[in-house]
Order: C-alpha cells, then sequence, then structure tokens
C-alpha cells in the first residue's frame, strides 16, 4: 500500500493538513445534526479525506465497511427505457457514487436514483440518525439539467437524506446547488503544512528526512499533497538516506508538454504546428484532461517567454480555453492556441530581431 | 476509293436532288429524312459490310454487265459522240441509285470502270470505245427516262447538266416507274440496276421478316421502337425508349461486355453441354467474319440508328449474324479464359455486383444481358420484402423451377438496389454469403470428384444442399461502399459503372426527339447531359416534361427548366478536394472573375450542404490542412482556419444540446471561409480523417480498462482515486515505486533486512493496487523495453497496463526496469500474498463472529493491520533468523506445507522456538501479518495486545492450507492433523 493511503488520517482528530476545517466539521456533526455539504478545492487537497472522516465521525466504524456495487439501472425516461449503469460504494449508512460517468444522461441518475434512495430511509434508525448520507463526486461535470434536477431533490429529502457533494470549482456547480448547501472551501494545503504531513511520515517510517529535502518535495508538489507523498515515496525507493539535493523524479505528463513547449520555441510553422498536434493527441488518448494540458502547456511557455509577451499570451490562453469548453473537440481549441502562440512569437521575433 | 472521288464529279445539288426524288419513286417507305441523312454517315460501312458476303451477286452482276454490254452498244450509238460527259453523270446517278440499294452492283461498275477507263475522271480524254464498252447504267434502258431533249420525255423533267457541258434532260420519276421496274422484273432480272434493286428490295423485305421473326423469338419486342405507338400511348419516354437488345445499351461498352462474359460463363452449368456444342459451332464459323464485325461496331455504337433504318439498309439481313458475332467477339480476348470455365464449373465470383449513380442503365443492362443470354429474369427490388427468409426461398425457386419445367429458360436473379435498406437488405446479402459459403464448402468436398459428368453432379449438389447458388445472381446498387455490402464487395465481382460520354447521350437523345417530333438542338442536348451528369434517366424525363409543355429546349435556362434536378450527394473526397482546391479560371478578364468566384461560393455551399456530414467534414479539414502548401509565413492563416475549425466545433456541440437543427446551415460557410483562405491549385492529398476517431477510441478503451482496474482495487484506496487524479499524479510515482533500483534479484533469505522489507512493502502495493505482472505477447507496438522484453521469450509485463500511461510517442521515461527474474519473484511474492490476504480476510471475519457482537468490521480490520504490520515486521524479522537449512527441515516437518498459525504464533510470542517458526523469512512476515491483524482488532477492544491475540487465534483455531506440487524434495511422512493443530 503506498504511503499516501497507509498514512491518510481516518478521524477528524488526526488530519494535520486542516485542521481547523476538521475541527469546524467536528462541532458540526456534534449536533447530531448536519445541513448538505459542498467540499470545493484543487485537487490532493484532501477533500476526500475529510469527507470519509466526517462520516466515520458522525456513525463510527460502521461506514468504513463498505460493499461496491455495479449496479445496471433502468430509468423509464417518456416513450423509451434507458439502461444506466452505476458504481457505487455503498455502507449500511451512506452510498458514495460518480454520477457524471453516466455522461450525458445523468440527468436520469439524479433524478431516478437519487431521488430513490434519498426517499428511503435506512432501516436501522435509533431515533436520532435518521438519515442516510449520499456522497457525490464531481458535481461540477454534471449537466445544468442534472444540477437542476438535483436541487428539488434536496430539499424535499432533507428530512432523510444528507448530501455531501465534492467538486474542484464551485463556479460550475449552480448557484441554487450552492445556496442550499454549506459550502466548505479546501484549500490547497500550505508549504509548511505538507511539510509537517512529510515529517510524520518520515517519523512513522523511521526515516531521517532532511528538512531542506522535505521543503524541495513541498515546494515541487505545487501543493498537492497526495503528488507530495508519492514523491516523497518515490525518493524513498530510489535512494534512501536522503540528500538534500537530491533529484525529485518528474511525472511523466508534464516532462512531455514541456517537450512540446520546446517543440513550439524552436520552429513555428504548420509543419511544426502538425508535430505538435500528433503530441497533444498522445497526451489526450492517455487520459489527461485537456484543460490541464492547456493550463500546463501555457505555464512551460510562459517560462521560457518575454516578459511583454505573456499578457497576451495568457489572454488567448484563457480564451481558446473558454471556447474549448463550449465545444467539443479539444484537440481544435488546443491547437488554435497554439497555432495562435505561434503566430504572436514568430512575430515577436521578427520584430525584434528582424 | 475511287469510289468516293466519283461521289465527287457529279453536281452535289443535284445528285443529291435526284437520288431523293429517285428513292422516292423507288421506295415508298423511305419518307424519313432523318434516315436519308444518316445513310451518307454509313453508307460506306454498309459498303464494307456487304462487300464479302454477297458473292453470287457479283457473279449476277458480273453477268448482267456483260448482257448490258450488249444491249447498250446498240442504245449508245445514238450519242456516241457526246456520250463521255453523259457516261460520268451516269456513273453519278448509277451510284447514288446503287447507294439507295446494293452497292454490290456499283461496285462491280465501278472495277470495270477502272479495267477500261483508268482516266474517266479526266472527262475530255474519254475514247469512243471506252464509251462503248462501259456498262451504261439502266437509267438509259428506257428512252423516255432521260434525253438529250426535254421534248423526248413524257410529263415533268428537268436538265441535268454533266461537268463537261453536256446537257441532259431526265424525267421527274413517278410512281409508274417503279411499277414498270417491278413489272420488268419477272422478264428481264439481266437488264440491269433498277432490276437489281428491286430485287434487292424484295429480299430485303424477306431478310427483315425474318430478322423480325428472330428478335421475336429472342424476346424482345419491338413494338416501343415503333414510330407508330407514340401517337397514341402516354408511356414514360423513358420506358418507351428504353433499349431492347444488348447492341442498344447506352452504357459503356467494356461494362457491357464484361457483364456479358460473366453471364456467358454461366453457361456450362445452367445449360449443360448441348449449348455448349453450338456455341462452338457458331464460335468458329463466326471468327471467320470477326473483322467484319470489328469494322461493324465502328458504328456498332450507334447501332439503334441502323436498326430503325428498316429496309433501306441491308444491314438487316445480317442481324442475327451480327448478334451472334458480336457476342462472340465479345469472348474475343478471354475466350480461352471462358472456354476453360465452360468446361469446369461455373464462374468463380458467384455474384455480380454492379454499381454506379443513378439514371446509368445498370437495371437495363442486367435486364437486358440476361435476357440475351436466354435466362428469364426475376428481379426483387427495394419494393419487394426483402427479409432473409424471402430471399432465401426466392433464390430456391429460382434454381428449382427448371426442374419443374424442363422446357422453360432458367433464371436469372436481379438483386436491384441491393443497397437500399440496412436491416432488410442485409438479409439479403445475408443469405446470398451463405449461399456461396456453402458453394464453396461442397465444392472442397467434392475436390476429388470434379471429373464426373456435369449432370450428375449439378443433381448430387441439389441432393447435398439445397442452397447452393446454382443460377447467376446480380446485385445492383448506387454506393458499393455501403455498410451493408462489405461483405459482399469481397466475394462478388463488382462492375463500376462509368458515365457513359456525353455525345453519346447526346446521340440518343437526339434521336429520341426526332422520334418524338420535339425540335431541339445539339448544343442544348449536351448542356442538359452535363447538366444531369449523363442521367439518361433524367434527361428523357425532363425533355419529355418540356415536350408536354410544348416548349423548347433552352440551353441557357436549363438550370430553370430542368425540374427534377438530382440532389446530388458527393463524396466526402469530393467535398474536401472542392475546398482544397482552387477552380481554374478559364478567362482573366476581372467579371469572369467575378462571376465564377459567386458560381464557386454558391456550388460548394450547395456541395457541402448536401453531404450534410459536417462534423465529417471539418474533421478532414482539420487533418489536412496544414499539408497543403498555402503561404503563410507568420501562420495567421493556420490561426484564422483553426478559429473557424473551434467555431465551427462549438456549433456542432451547441446544436447537439439545443436541438436547434437549423443552425445546422451556418456550418458551410465556415468550411467555405478555409477554403478561401488555403485553397491551392495544385491537387491536394486527401487522407481520410482517422486520427481523431482512432483517438476518441483509444481514449474510451484507456478509460475503460482503468476503470475496471480501479474497481478491483479495494474501495479503500480507489474511492480516492479518480480516473483524472491517476493519471495526472499518481501514475509516475507508482512506477517508479514498483520498480525500485535497490532491488537485487537474489534469492530471498540473502537479501539484508532492509531489503526485505523494501520486497515486502513492494509485494504489498503490489497486491493492494491488484497489480501483478504477467506475460505478453511481444507486440510489436511495444514501445517500453523496459518493462518487457529483458527476459528470453514471453518479458513480464505490468498486468493492468499501467505503463502504458506514460508511454508517450517519441518521449522516453526515466522509469528504471526490472530484470526478469526479478519480476518473476515478484509475481510468485504477489501469488503468495493474495491467497493469504484472501485467506486472512475469512478468518478474520470467523474470529469477529466467534467473538460474538464484536462490530469491527473487516475492511477497518485490514487497514489497521496494514498500518500495524509494517511497523511490527521488523520485530518479527529481526527473530526470523532462518538458516536455509532450517527451512529445508521445517518443510520437510510438513510436507503438506501447513502453516500452522498457532504454532508460530505460539513460538513467536512467547520465544520457545524462535529460529522455528517460519518457513520463510518472507512467508513469516505473512504469519506475522495476519496474527497482527486480528490482534490489532482486538487491542482495540483490550489494549493488551499479545495476549488476547494468542486466546483468540487459538479458540478460532485458523488453518491455511496450501499444497505446492513439486516444491519440495524433501521426504514425506505422514503427519496426524491433530499434531498441526497443538
Amino acid at each position: 500500500m503506498l504511503w499516501v493511503d497507509k498514512y491518510r488520517p481516518r478521524t477528524l482528530d488526526k488530519i494535520i493538513a486542516h485542521e481547523d476545517i476538521a475541527q469546524n466539521l467536528k462541532k458540526l456533526v456534534s449536533e447530531q445534526d448536519c445541513p448538505h455539504l459542498l467540499f470545493y478545492g484543487p485537487t490532493g487537497s484532501g477533500k476526500k479525506t475529510l469527507i470519509m472522516a466526517l462520516l466515520k465521525q458522525m456513525f463510527g466504524p460502521g461506514v468504513e465497511k463498505v460493499k461496491l456495487e455495479n449496479k445496471t439501472w433502468k430509468v423509464d425516461a417518456g416513450t423509451r427505457t434507458i439502461e444506466l449503469e452505476l458504481t457505487m460504494l455503498s455502507s449500511t449508512h451512506h452510498v458514495e457514487m460518480n454520477p457524471s460517468d453516466a455522461g450525458f444522461q445523468d440527468r436520469y441518475i439524479v433524478q431516478e436514483i437519487i431521488k430513490e434512495m434519498a426517499r428511503n430511509r435506512p432501516i436501522d434508525t435509533k431515533g436520532k440518525k435518521g438519515f442516510k448520507v449520499l456522497v457525490l463526486n464531481e458535481v461540477d461535470k454534471l449537466s445544468r439539467e442534472a444540477q437542476h434536477s438535483l436541487r428539488r431533490t434536496m430539499e424535499k429529502y432533507s428530512a432523510s437524506c444528507r448530501l455531501i457533494l465534492c467538486c474542484n470549482s464551485s463556479s460550475k456547480v449552480t448557484e441554487a446547488v450552492r445556496s442550499r448547501c454549506l459550502n466548505i472551501r479546501v484549500n490547497a494545503p500550505t508549504e509548511e503544512q505538507i511539510i509537517r504531513v512529510l515529517e510524520f511520515i518520515g517519523k512513522k517510517e523511521n526515516l531521517q528526512v532532511p528538512p531542506a529535502f522535505a521543503a524541495r518535495i513541498a515546494a515541487q508538489s505545487n501543493r498537492n499533497l497526495r503528488r507530495a507523498i508519492l514523491s516523497f515515496e518515490t525518493c524513498r525507493v530510489q535512494q534512501y538516506p536522503f540528500t538534500t539535493n537530491q533529484t525529485l523524479p518528474p511525472l511523466d505528463w508534464e516532462q512531455y508538454v514541456s517537450e512540446i513547449a520546446s517543440d513550439i520555441m524552436k520552429e513555428q510553422s504548420p509543419k511544426r504546428l502538425f508535430a505538435v498536434r500528433g503530441k497533444i493527441y498522445e497526451l489526450l488518448v492517455n487520459c489527461i484532461p485537456p484543460e490541464i494540458i492547456l493550463k500546463k502547456l501555457l505555464s512551460e511557455l510562459l517560462k521560457k517567454l518575454d516578459s511583454e509577451l505573456k499578457h497576451e499570451v495568457c489572454h488567448w490562453a484563457a480564451y481558446y480555453e473558454h471556447r474549448m469548453r463550449l465545444g467539443q473537440k479539444a484537440i481544435f481549441h488546443i491547437e488554435a492556441f497554439v497555432a495562435k502562440f505561434m503566430s504572436i512569437y514568430k512575430a515577436f521575433l521578427i520584430a525584434t530581431f528582424g | 476509293m475511287e469510289m468516293e472521288m466519283e461521289m465527287d464529279i457529279p453536281a452535289a445539288e443535284e445528285l443529291e436532288w435526284l437520288e431523293s426524288n429517285a428513292l422516292l419513286a423507288e421506295e415508298g417507305e423511305e419518307d424519313d429524312e432523318y434516315a436519308v441523312d444518316q445513310e451518307g454517315d454509313t453508307a460506306a460501312a454498309d459498303y464494307y459490310d456487304v462487300e464479302s458476303g454477297v458473292d453470287e451477286q457479283l457473279l449476277l452482276q458480273g453477268r448482267s454487265s456483260s448482257d448490258d454490254f450488249n444491249h447498250q452498244t446498240t442504245k449508245k450509238r445514238l450519242w456516241s459522240a457526246e456520250i463521255d460527259g453523259s457516261s460520268i453523270f451516269d456513273g453519278g446517278v448509277n451510284l447514288v441509285e446503287g447507294r439507295g440499294t446494293k452497292r454490290i452492283a456499283l461496285r462491280e461498275e465501278d472495277e470495270d470502270w477502272l479495267r477500261y477507263s483508268p482516266k474517266k475522271d479526266t472527262e475530255t480524254a474519254v475514247s469512243v470505245e471506252e464509251i462503248v464498252d462501259d456498262p451504261l447504267p439502266d437509267v438509259f434502258a428506257e428512252d423516255k427516262i432521260l434525253s438529250r431533249f426535254a421534248t423526248d420525255i413524257d410529263g415533268d423533267c428537268m436538265p441535268v447538266t454533266a461537268p463537261s457541258g453536256e446537257r441532259v434532260y431526265a424525267k421527274m420519276s413517278t410512281g409508274g416507274i417503279s411499277g414498270l421496274h417491278e413489272r420488268s422484273i419477272a422478264w428481264k432480272p439481266e437488264r440491269g440496276l433498277l432490276l437489281e434493286t428491286i430485287s434487292t428490295l424484295s429480299e430485303k423485305v424477306e431478310q427483315e421478316a425474318l430478322a423480325k421473326a428472330l428478335k421475336d423469338s429472342l424476346g424482345s419486342t419491338d413494338q416501343a421502337t415503333s414510330p407508330k405507338a407514340h401517337l397514341v400511348d402516354e408511356q414514360l419516354w423513358v420506358e418507351k425508349y428504353a433499349p431492347n437488345s444488348f447492341k442498344e445499351l447506352l452504357s459503356d461498352e467494356r461494362t457491357n461486355r464484361e457483364v456479358l462474359l460473366w453471364l456467358k460463363q454461366w453457361d456450362s452449368s445452367v445449360f449443360g453441354s448441348q449449348i455448349r456444342a453450338t456455341e462452338d459451332d457458331v464460335l468458329s464459323a463466326l471468327r471467320l467474319h470477326s473483322s467484319v464485325v470489328q469494322h461493324k461496331r465502328f458504328v456498332g455504337n450507334r447501332s439503334f440508328f441502323q436498326e430503325n433504318r428498316g429496309p433501306l439498309s441491308n444491314h438487316n439481313l445480317k442481324t442475327p449474324n451480327i448478334l451472334n458475332g458480336e457476342e462472340k467477339n465479345f469472348k474475343g480476348t478471354p475466350e480461352l479464359r471462358s472456354r476453360k470455365s465452360m468446361t469446369n464449373h461455373p464462374p468463380e465470383h458467384k455474384v455480380l455486383l454492379l454499381c454506379g449513380p443513378p439514371g446509368l442503365g445498370k437495371t437495363t443492362l442486367a435486364h437486358i444481358a440476361a435476357k440475351h443470354c436466354g435466362y428469364r429474369v426475376v428481379e426483387i427490388n427495394a419494393s419487394d420484402d426483402r427479409s432473409a427468409s424471402t430471399i432465401e426461398s426466392k433464390i430456391l425457386d429460382v434454381i428449382q423451377m427448371n426442374s419443374v419445367m424442363p422446357d422453360a429458360k432458367p433464371k436469372c436473379l436481379v438483386i436491384d438496389e441491393i443497397d437500399g435498406a440496412l436491416g432488410e437488405g442485409k438479409g439479403a446479402v445475408d443469405v446470398i454469403l451463405k449461399m456461396i459459403s456453402a458453394e464453396k464448402k461442397s465444392s472442397a468436398d467434392k475436390e476429388n470428384v470434379v471429373h464426373e459428368p456435369r449432370s450428375g453432379k449439378a443433381l448430387s449438389k441439389r441432393g447435398h444442399k439445397a442452397a447452393v447458388l446454382s443460377r447467376p445472381v446480380i446485385c445492383i446498387c448506387n454506393d458499393v461502399y455501403a455498410p451493408a455490402l462489405r461483405a459482399l464487395r469481397q466475394v462478388a465481382k463488382v462492375h463500376a459503372f462509368v458515365l457513359p460520354t456525353v455525345s453519346r447521350v447526346v446521340n440518343r437523345l437526339k434521336f429520341i426527339c426526332l422520334k418524338e417530333g420535339f425540335r431541339t438542338s445539339t448544343s442544348a442536348l449536351s448542356a442538359l447531359a452535363e447538366y444531369t451528369d449523363c442521367d439518361i434517366r433524367s434527361c428523357l424525363n425532363t425533355l419529355q416534361f418540356l415536350n408536354k409543355k410544348k416548349e423548347a429546349l433552352n440551353i441557357l435556362e436549363i438550370g430553370s427548366q430542368v425540374v427534377g434536378r438530382k440532389d446530388m450527394s458527393r463524396s466526402a473526397f469530393d467535398v474536401w478536394k472542392e475546398v482544397f482546391q482552387k477552380r481554374k479560371l478559364k478567362g482573366d478578364r476581372k467579371s469572369i472573375i467575378d462571376c465564377s468566384k459567386h458560381d464557386a461560393f454558391d456550388s460548394l455551399y450547395s456541395l457541402i450542404s448536401n453531404r450534410s456530414e459536417y462534423e465529417l467534414t471539418m474533421d478532414g479539414i482539420h487533418e489536412n490542412f496544414l499539408w497543403l502548401s498555402y503561404h503563410d509565413p507568420m501562420m495567421r492563416k493556420t490561426v484564422k482556419c483553426l478559429d473557424m475549425l473551434g467555431v465551427s466545433d462549438s456549433f456542432v456541440q451547441y446544436v447537439f444540446r439545443t436541438q436547434h437543427m437549423s443552425l445546422h446551415a451556418y456550418q458551410p460557410p465556415i468550411a467555405i471561409t478555409m477554403s478561401r483562405l488555403i485553397a491551392q491549385v495544385e491537387k491536394p492529398n486527401i487522407e481520410w480523417p482517422r486520427t481523431f476517431h482512432r483517438c476518441r477510441t483509444l481514449l474510451m478503451e484507456k478509460k475503460e480498462s482503468l476503470r475496471t482496474w480501479l474497481s478491483k482495487i479495494s474501495p479503500l484506496i480507489s474511492r480516492h482515486l479518480s480516473i483524472k487524479s491517476f493519471v495526472e499524479d499518481v501514475v509516475s510515482p507508482l512506477l517508479y515505486i514498483l520498480s525500485p533500483p535497490t532491488l537485487k534479484p537474489v534469492a530471498l533469505h540473502l537479501l539484508s533486512e532492509r531489503e526485505k522489507d523494501d520486497l515486502c512493502q513492494l509485494v504489498d502495493t503490489m497486491v493492494s493496487f491488484s497489480i501483478t505482472y504477467k506475460n505478453s505477447k511481444p507486440d510489436p507496438l511495444d514501445k517500453t523495453p523496459k518493462y518487457g522484453a529483458t527476459t528470453d521469450t514471453l518479458p513480464l509485463t505490468l498486468d493492468p497496463p499501467v505503463h502504458d500511461y506514460v508511454n508517450f510517442k517519441d518521449y522516453q521515461s526515466e522509469h528504471y526496469g526490472l530484470s526478469g527474474p526479478m519480476k518473476q519473484i515478484l509475481v510468485h511474492e504477489v501469488d503468495k500474498r493474495r491467497i493469504l490476504r484472501e485467506s486472512t480476510g475469512k478468518n478474520v471475519n470467523l474470529d469477529s463472529e466467534s467473538k460474538g457482537g464484536n462490530p469491527a468490521p473487516a475492511n477497518l480490520e485490514v487497514a489497521s493491520a496494514r498500518n500495524a504490520s509494517s511497523v511490527t515486521s521488523y520485530g518479527g524479522e529481526s527473530k526470523a533468523k532462518v538458516s536455509s537449512d532450517q527451512r529445508q527441515s521445517g518443510t520437510t516437518k510438513h510436507p503438506i506445507s501447513v502453516p500452522d498459525s498457532e504454532k508460530s504464533l505460539s513460538r513467536g510470542l512467547n520465544s520457545k522456538a524462535p529460529g522455528h517458526s517460519k518457513n520463510s523469512s518472507y512467508q513469516s512476515s505473512n504469519f506475522f501479518d495476519r496474527f497482527r491483524k486480528t490482534s490489532s482488532t482486538n487491542s482495540k477492544v483490550s489494549g493488551e495486545l499479545l495476549q488476547n491475540a494468542a486466546t483468540i487465534a487459538r479458540d478460532s483455531r485458523p488453518l491455511i492450507f496450501k499444497y505446492n506440487e513439486g516444491f519440495t524434495n524433501a521426504v514425506k511422512r505422514p503427519v496426524k492433523m491433530c499434531d498441526l493443530l497443538l
């Protein structure tokens, strides 16, 4: 088991990175009730860990006994019957699922399945905890329709059911849903917090961690706790007695993106653009989300760019990201950004060096 | 030839006039001015045609000319002095008449002339004998017809002047003269050309009747073409003028011949050997005439004209011959092949697939060719029920009918519009494919009995398997690349129809217009043909429509006049080509350019919108446009293009979401904008856009495999791992962690403690992520020799191919690959650990149950056990100073290695036998694990770790039984179970 999972805090008390939130949550559920919750924050900040710890606080260790179900649901949608397959984790007290897996049919999941579950009270209620918890992941990927159908469900069945929503960006959750929840922003952990976590793990593993080394890992992790712990373990595997300036293994896809960036800087022509296209396809095929590619590409390009161009390039990156969200074929838009960059950069080079 | 020279001699107009009049007089039927026009075109050809076929007539002619000599000498003395000029003139007249009737006579005369007067064209130097010897035309046989003096002639006359200035008067012919001639035939057949003409005429009438009878017997009807029919009926011209015989087909000659050849290859199996024998006769007989036929076929393309000329041309004389000859000639080149196949089976392709755009005559060709080869056509088209069972029964009917009615013609199945409906058309295709495969099987079975007589074979075939294709099947489709036809394409003989040339179509149209009395011009017709892409059906429909409206075809307004413009949908390649390729402009004038730009926009717009698969169109543009060599130093055009593509993409998405399909109308202008930017004059090299779809399917596959993998991992881990976070954050470190460079592939007991610990943790990680190594096929596409290919044959690779997710093209990752032996060890250990873990899980459950009411859930236990194990395993290992000898003895002691938990527990914990507790250091940690798991559960309750654990373990008596066959070389000794269980 990886350290990430091994040393994942299981109770609110043990949480290191977001102690304040943990304490607040503890106080919240000590009243034996809780509102709907919406956790949002960047990846690797500990949302899921907080949620699980919170559930454990609410229901005790019973929530950790989960079973994995792969259920097929038949939804009657007017004239035809739609079959939906959904994976969910369920314990006696809660259900976790990822409704956006159903793609454009997520509306039916929300309308039928969630409503169905919300309607059924847990059988073994003993008076006070007469509700079950639905944990919905990636709510920001839900379609607008699905979110609209969600909000009525939230009100109607609030007696028997609490929703815990989890997403990266609250801006993609509709106002209506947000206002029905207690919003909890989970920041990316600060570097100090990351260092503290690393030290904690080091102590548990009986490792000597030079403080400067931990700081380097934290700095390189982009304030992503998961990434920090993983690269910490990688370093441990690569070379144990840590040295301060030990090389930190890079992430492969990031490496690849920076290769693309240097390709772009070297030559600006349609032919080169075609080569870049092939590489972007490679990344997309390997499940890297296009937004992340674009973002990383931008930051790689900015590193090498003259400062007077940075503003414009950022503007265009934002422009094409917006268009990408409007469309379907991410490759068109990423490529358009690359072409735009090439055009700008070439004009700049000619203007500067003649 | 000299004949042509002679034709030049008389004044052309006069001769023409004479000719027409004479013809009019002689043959009442000859009222068709069209035919007269045509005659000039075909005269020469006719001349050759007939030449070789009529030897006896030559003889006759020779005799008659000698008779003429005697007869005429008396006559000619009258004007022997000035005969030089008129003789030439008469030759001309002769020629004219001969052309109208039989050329043979003329030819004979010409030869005589040649013999006697080599300089007859130089009219001044003609000697008297020559004139006397000259076999003068029979025009002069009657005094009153031609004379030097107008007074000699009764009734109307007209002057004719010879080139020499000599003038004679010719009598205007009337019906009486022909009657006179006819009368004279009976008595004096030798009297000259006029008699000849009459005899030929009567012969012709006979021949015509014969030809007609023959034709009728072939099953074709002449009614449609008969000029009287159109006066009454309201038939569509398309049907009315549908070709009735093979020669009339308008489609490409080559295709026609190939189809016919293919049908002919069935002869042996369908008709049996008798037919073949006669065919051979005909074949050999007709090979002599092959040269004639060859000539014939120059005009054969327009043979419907000749057919129609009727009595005027003697072509019909030979119609049966020519029919046969042609068809033989079609077989000419591949004769050997067809001969060979005649002796064997039906052709290797059982099915013929005709494909081509609508209106070219595919169905017509199929019908005509089948009829021509003596089949009865059974057609199944889209209007019929085409389910598999119906088709099958129909085909069986087609096969079996022959045996019921032996005298009937065999049938030929024509399946029209086979590409039509996917669902139903597929049924037909399936049935045919099934039959073909059945055929193949049976032919494979019968490979050694091929020599048995054919009839017996056919019988046995039918006996063996009912569903075998033994009759020709012709399938017709428009789009050969229709998905339903994919399988059929491979087994069928495919013929693509090519567009007929415009001139051919126009000729036919002209003919029909003449027949219908519809006034047109050639240019208008050719414009029409071009406009409809040589779709003769739509041409005819248009013409008929206009005829009905009493309008004339107008070249300039064809666009508005053609009512049913076909909705032409071109292939996607055509669309891309149009987008990428600039039209060449014919003129340089400004106005033209403006106008053509306008046109280009319109045509491109309609082209793209007719194609209507905008996403595909855009994909194609996207894939290919970077390869165009447009001038774009600052990449502005490229940016613009990609912007447009982006707009199009958002359009698609928006329409998809809101279902406002009408917005699709704005897609073509996007493509046109791009076309304006990047279109080049040179031909683009276009490839089908595969990349995007390949990427999409690959992405789906990868996501799916990730998802299934994640569902295998225990939920404790997988709930924190979305696909996104996995590929983003986890993969690379995970791969590093899975392949530690410090691990050495040595025996386990040689590892240092820390290494053992590392190994243990690695195995633990692999198990918890349910990753293992497995043998993979050497994949040529596998670009990571690091993860495979290190060992001899089958390299071990990670089982969920996690490494694929960092395996980018042209990218060298820095991951360290484990060596093969190390992987082997890992595979082994992972398996062991997994089995252990599963059994432990059961034990723990048992434990908790036996404890009664301890609610500790399994997963929690496992989790906490893991926490504990890593800490405590050090302790366990430190105790486990196991020498290899001891291990050996351990195994000998327990040949069926039954790890005994109590034993290990009690020994390990109470330190009674510190060295003996584990079979292997590695396993020991497992036992320890398990022990810790149970104990840690209880430690929650009691806090007193060791004692409690021991008691619980003893209570539950967990037992792990693993028998490794061939694993030990030790002595086997029976042991009682109770010894093992304390």
